[in-house]
């Protein structure tokens, strides 16, 4: 399938002149060991599964035939892309040796490494932005479905199960989007460059976390169009027990998904650890780096709660058990709490990198140092410990544990001094800077605006007495979009034209990074403060019509997000055509002091001739220092 | 807020960006509060239970706790925004200092905001204290109230256990809820009373108010449900105690 | 690039204790994510159990089935007992290599994936053995869980167990051993994990 012309003679491979497996490998044969696969275990369930007993509940027979299929195809996706071939060679007392890793690390291939089980982490960087963008695309796309369905009142016309699906598919395509979009591109390109290693801890499982992914997500698709995931992205049972067969594609994504966070997280985490550059103390430690870490190594322990949470679900559809089933001893308050236990964590996941990625940008632009660099520090630490000891605030209206609210609404508005810190760390740095007007500056200002709106709104939500008029209102879907989307992806997005030159080697456009800029806030803010009306009014969440009081406000919220719309295609029109032809980037063209601006463009192969050696922090700017 | 200790400077709060700043500060909290509030607590409507006053009234006082707040990102914001811009594609020239740290300044914001913080928590914790204990004194008439997919039932144990899909309460009088589901999930909300708890299969919960207007109001489901989670609502009237005693021996209860 | 690393068989020339050091860390570090997860199964036993929703955490006797039994948790301590035999197998192969002596570490490591066999094989005849079905109340499901998970990490050892003593067999564990320490610490978390669950199921 591939030619290595230039590739040295001791290169591995036989006599015969066949090309060993290793180079064989790649999404093609994935894909159709994956298909091949899932058709072979589809076909012989149904000829051999034995049908259901009268009493079974409905779906058993089929769930169990669709999630073996959808197992089958995970097992041979990773199988196809080559991810077995290290363990089952390490097993086998037959390492990988050096050109084998070299090939690996994608050596002398061209665009060909992109398309196979590369471990160069710059190779994943890449890939995980592309794969970020399809999947915002997607979802972006399924909001536009939804809002313009709410556009008109009385219904629209899209059919009321469709509409849970596509709530339930915006939602968590969404939020895998957003746990991706800073730790996946950012994290794993600029991550080990900004440290001064040559490459991830673990090359291997950092391929392996992102093919992980692209298993994730044909299932997800597919559930589309059978049966659909109609519960929302929260999946509570025993709604999601009662759903069709595209549930089984939900957790399917679920689990796999949360193995690659897993992986992921392991991998970041002691890459920073153990590998930063010689004299790169934790106070030389660039801020970034610690909302990368606390990031991922916050989702480790929560993703398995979910993976759990799923499994039981799996479990209760396919043999009828009854984790969540109340009529046989289950409760859906064990679902409720093993998801938010993630469900929470998980926010801030989202959320710390990319405050952390604006802290790194905020010196760059207005060139001085970072405004109390350990506030930042403990202001990260803070939000991720308290982070995991809140997540009942969800469940205050649900009775669960009515005595357990006051606690959980103290640590929960506790978050908000954490929170303080890191504003105070934006602005200090902001404030009489001399500033450099560029569209990640802008957007500094814009997460601290949108993210004062999330925070002060979080605060109404998680006082109980307020919480019991808007918990499971339009409130609730306005706030925690200000807060994943009014900050998360505004920081993402800045973090893309930001590091745009070194992942591409070309300048991103500037006029079409304002014109986006301006387009998304200012949609995005018409939008959200609309959905905030609705919400106090006393419209529920996830409803596809609406009464009649509600039709303004939902008018004004769909176009905001029309407008959101058009700036997400001008970004997007930004990326494909500066990435094809834009200006030749230079080295460092923000000037700043971070190791990933001293490497050359495009960045070569174990990035450092020479490792560097570290003697200050990256903030170094001001005249004091000169 | 900056942390000049040459003694050159003059003091901070002479400079003249500080002076924008604390004049804009000022502005933008009274707009902040007063817009802020008055659409909310306009949007919520009019309350018709002492919870919905209540929580309407705490919507606009943490309104107006956060106001200071947002007013001064607001301000120290725009204040710099509205100070020195530089355009081009290379950088601008370096600050002039090297300001890493401002103790002073930290503490003051970490202090202030756990001081709002705590407010905030003990307010709430009043206010939910209040309600369970007027819940647990008072002598309230029971409902038990059934969601299933997508309508509501309604037992009145206390008359004589009556049963309807519609739902009556007679005014100023506590009414206890005990909810719960026989199929997923609901949520038992009356819009306008402030009051909402889960429908959960398996479980019964509580909650309760007491209406103190007459008027039909609104009951939604705010939990998604499945395909008619839409359609899961319901008016709930509230009426004098007369017309509920003669609607009650209508649905075959005794008043 | 990197000229200088085509004659070295490790391209950075890093001592293998630094990649000894680095590669524990990520172990431990997914273990962190597992041990979330056990804790989590220990959670779901303990709040079911607490919950008895309906009174069918052990289903009483209806017309139509016979009342659901505990299971007596003694199988699960034998599995769990296999499982530290095997640990302890495999700690005393760790020392045979801490002590360079190949032999050791060979017998070692092949009786405790002798032990990782047995164990996993002892499980599948619970699992099967047991006198109720999935759908016996939540107690039922629980033990199936975590039977389950235990299965699973009895797979994993089995695999572990298999390439450590083969690499071990083929003499590539004489110089370093960091390999073999990694694969006693996760020796050491499969005893506990599967003590955990023996643990839960000898409240129910």
């Amino acid at each position: 399938m591939t030619t290595m012309m230039n590739r040295p003679a001791s290169a591995p491979g036989d006599a015969s002149g066949r090309k060993p497996l290793i180079e064989r490998l790649n999404i093609v044969t994935a894909l159709v060991v994956g298909t091949v696969s899932a058709i072979v275990i589809w076909q012989l369930a149904l000829h051999f599964l034995p049908q259901d007993a009268e009493t079974a509940s409905f779906f058993n027979r089929e769930d169990k035939i669709s999630l073996m299929s959808l197992i089958a195809w995970f097992v041979g996706f990773m199988t196809g892309i080559g991810a077995l071939i290290g363990p089952f060679r390490w097993a086998f007392g037959k390492d990988l040796n050096h050109d084998e890793n070299m090939f690996l690390a994608g050596k002398d291939q061209g665009i060909k490494r992109y398309f196979r089980y590369t471990t160069d982490h710059k190779v994943v960087g890449i890939q995980y932005l592309v794969i970020t963008i399809i999947i915002l695309f997607v979802g972006g796309t399924l909001a536009m479905l939804i809002r313009t369905n709410l556009g008109h009142p009385q219904g629209g016309w899209i059919h009321p199960q469709a509409y849970n699906a596509i709530v339930g598919w915006h939602g968590i395509i969404m939020i895998v989007a957003t746990i991706i979009m800073i730790t996946g591109p950012f994290g794993n390109f600029i991550m080990p460059i900004m440290i001064g290693a040559r490459d991830m801890a673990f090359p291997r499982l950092n391929a392996l976390s992102f093919w992980l992914i692209v298993a994730a997500i044909p299932p997800v698709f597919i559930s589309f169009f059978t049966g659909g995931i109609t519960t929302g992205w929260s999946a509570y049972n025993p709604l999601a027990s009662q759903a069709g067969l595209g549930m089984n594609g939900y957790i399917a994504f679920i689990c796999i998904f949360a193995i690659s966070t897993m992986v992921a997280g392991a991998n970041i985490t002691t890459t920073v650890v153990k590998m930063r550059a010689k004299g790169m103390t934790w106070n030389r430690t660039p801020i970034f780096i610690y909302g990368v870490v606390a990031s991922v190594a916050l989702a480790l322990p929560a993703f398995p709660v979910f993976f759990l949470s799923q499994i039981m679900s799996a479990m209760d559809r396919a043999f009828a058990t009854s984790f969540y089933n109340s009529a046989a001893g289950g409760s859906g308050w064990l679902y409720e709490n093993l998801f938010w236990i993630m469900g929470h964590p998980e926010v801030y996941v989202i959320l710390i990198p990319s405050v952390a990625a604006l802290m790194e940008m905020a010196p760059v632009f207005t060139r001085r140092p970072l405004f109390s660099f350990n506030l930042a520090i403990m202001g990260i630490a803070g939000i991720s410990g308290l982070s995991v000891l809140v997540w009942a605030h969800h469940m205050y209206i649900s009775g669960w544990a009515p005595l357990l609210n006051a606690p959980f609404m103290l640590t929960t508005e506790l978050i908000s001094i954490p929170t303080g810190m890191l504003f105070l760390v934006l602005i200090g740095t902001l404030w009489r800077g001399r500033l450099w007007m560029t569209m990640p500056l802008m957007s500094i200002f814009a997460l601290l605006w949108n993210f004062m709106i999330g925070g002060i709104t979080g605060i109404y939500l998680s006082d109980v007495p307020a919480d019991a008029f808007l918990h499971g209102s339009m409130y609730v879907t306005a706030h925690f979009h200000y807060t994943l989307m009014g900050a998360g992806l505004t920081g993402a997005l800045a973090s893309l034209v930001y590091w745009f030159p070194k992942m591409t080697g070309r300048m991103f456009d500037k006029t079409l990074s304002w014109v986006s800029f301006w387009l998304v806030q200012i949609g995005f803010n018409v939008a959200f403060i609309g959905m905030f009306l609705v919400g106090l009014a006393g419209q529920p969440r996830r409803v596809e019509s609406y009464a009649s009081i509600f039709n303004k406000g939902n008018l004004i919220t769909t176009m905001g997000a029309y407008t959101i719309m058009a700036g997400m295609l001008v970004l997007l029109h930004g990326v494909i055509s500066s990435w094809r032809n834009g200006v030749k980037a230079p080295m460092n063209p923000w000037q700043a002091k971070t190791l990933e601006w001293t490497v050359a463009n495009p960045v070569p192969l174990e990035n450092f001739e020479t490792l560097p050696v570290i003697t200050s922090d990256p903030y170094g700017y001001g005249k004091a220092q000169s | 807020m900056s942390e000049l200790e040459t003694t050159q400077r003059p003091s901070w709060w002479k400079r003249s960006d500080a002076k924008k700043a604390i004049f804009l500060w000022v502005i933008f909290t009274a707009i902040i509060g007063y817009t802020a509030s008055i659409i909310q607590s306009r949007a919520m409507g009019s309350p018709a239970s002492e919870n919905m006053s209540n929580t309407i009234n705490m919507v606009k006082i943490f309104t107006w706790a956060a106001a200071p707040v947002a007013g001064l990102v607001a301000a120290l914001t725009i204040t710099t925004l509205l100070g020195q811009r530089h355009f081009g594609d290379n950088p601008p020239p370096e600050a002039e200092h090297e300001i890493r740290n401002s103790p002073r300044v930290a503490a003051t914001w970490v202090v202030v905001s756990t001081l709002l913080c705590l407010f905030a928590v003990i307010y709430g914790m009043v206010l939910v204290q209040a309600d369970e204990n007027k819940l647990r004194t008072a002598n309230p008439i029971n409902i038990d109230v059934t969601g299933q997919q997508w309508v509501w039932n309604f037992k009145y144990v206390d008359n004589g256990g009556a049963q309807s899909a519609d739902l009556y309460l007679p005014v100023n009088k506590p009414v206890l809820f005990h909810v719960t589901s026989t199929d997923v999930m609901h949520s038992f909300w009356i819009v306008q009373m402030g009051i909402k708890v889960d429908a959960n299969p398996g479980y019964v919960t509580e909650t309760g108010t007491t209406p103190n207007k007459i008027g039909v109001y609104d009951l939604r489901c705010a939990e998604l449900c499945g395909l008619y989670h839409a359609y899961m609502q319901k008016k709930v009237h509230v009426v004098s105690q007369a017309d509920y005693d003669a609607w009650v021996q209508n649905q075959g209860g005794n008043a | 690039m990197s000229v200088e690393t085509h004659s070295h068989s490790n391209p950075h020339h890093e001592h293998p204790d630094v990649v000894g050091s680095r590669n524990r860390l990520g172990v431990i570090l997914i273990l962190v994510a597992d041990i979330a997860m056990a804790l989590s199964v220990l959670f779901v036993f303990f709040y079911l159990k607490g919950q008895n929703v309906n009174d069918m955490w052990l289903p009483a006797a209806t017309p139509d089935s016979p009342a659901v039994l505990a299971l007596s948790s003694k199988g699960t301590w034998y599995v769990t007992a296999l499982a530290g035999l095997g640990a302890a197998a495999h700690f005393y192969g760790l020392k045979g290599v801490r002590a360079a002596n190949r032999t050791q570490l060979v017998l070692g490591g092949g009786v405790a994936l002798v032990f990782s066999l047995a164990a996993l094989i002892y499980q599948f005849m619970q699992i099967s053995s047991a006198p109720f079905t999935t759908t016996s109340g939540a107690y039922a499901s629980c033990y199936y869980l975590i039977a389950a998970l235990n299965t699973l990490h009895l797979v994993l050892t089995v695999f572990i167990a298999f390439g450590n003593w083969n690499r071990s067999r083929l003499g590539i564990y004489v110089a370093d051993h960091w390999h073999v320490d990694i694969v006693n610490v996760w020796w050491i978390w499969m005893t506990v994990s599967s003590l955990l669950g023996a643990f839960a199921l000898s409240f129910a």
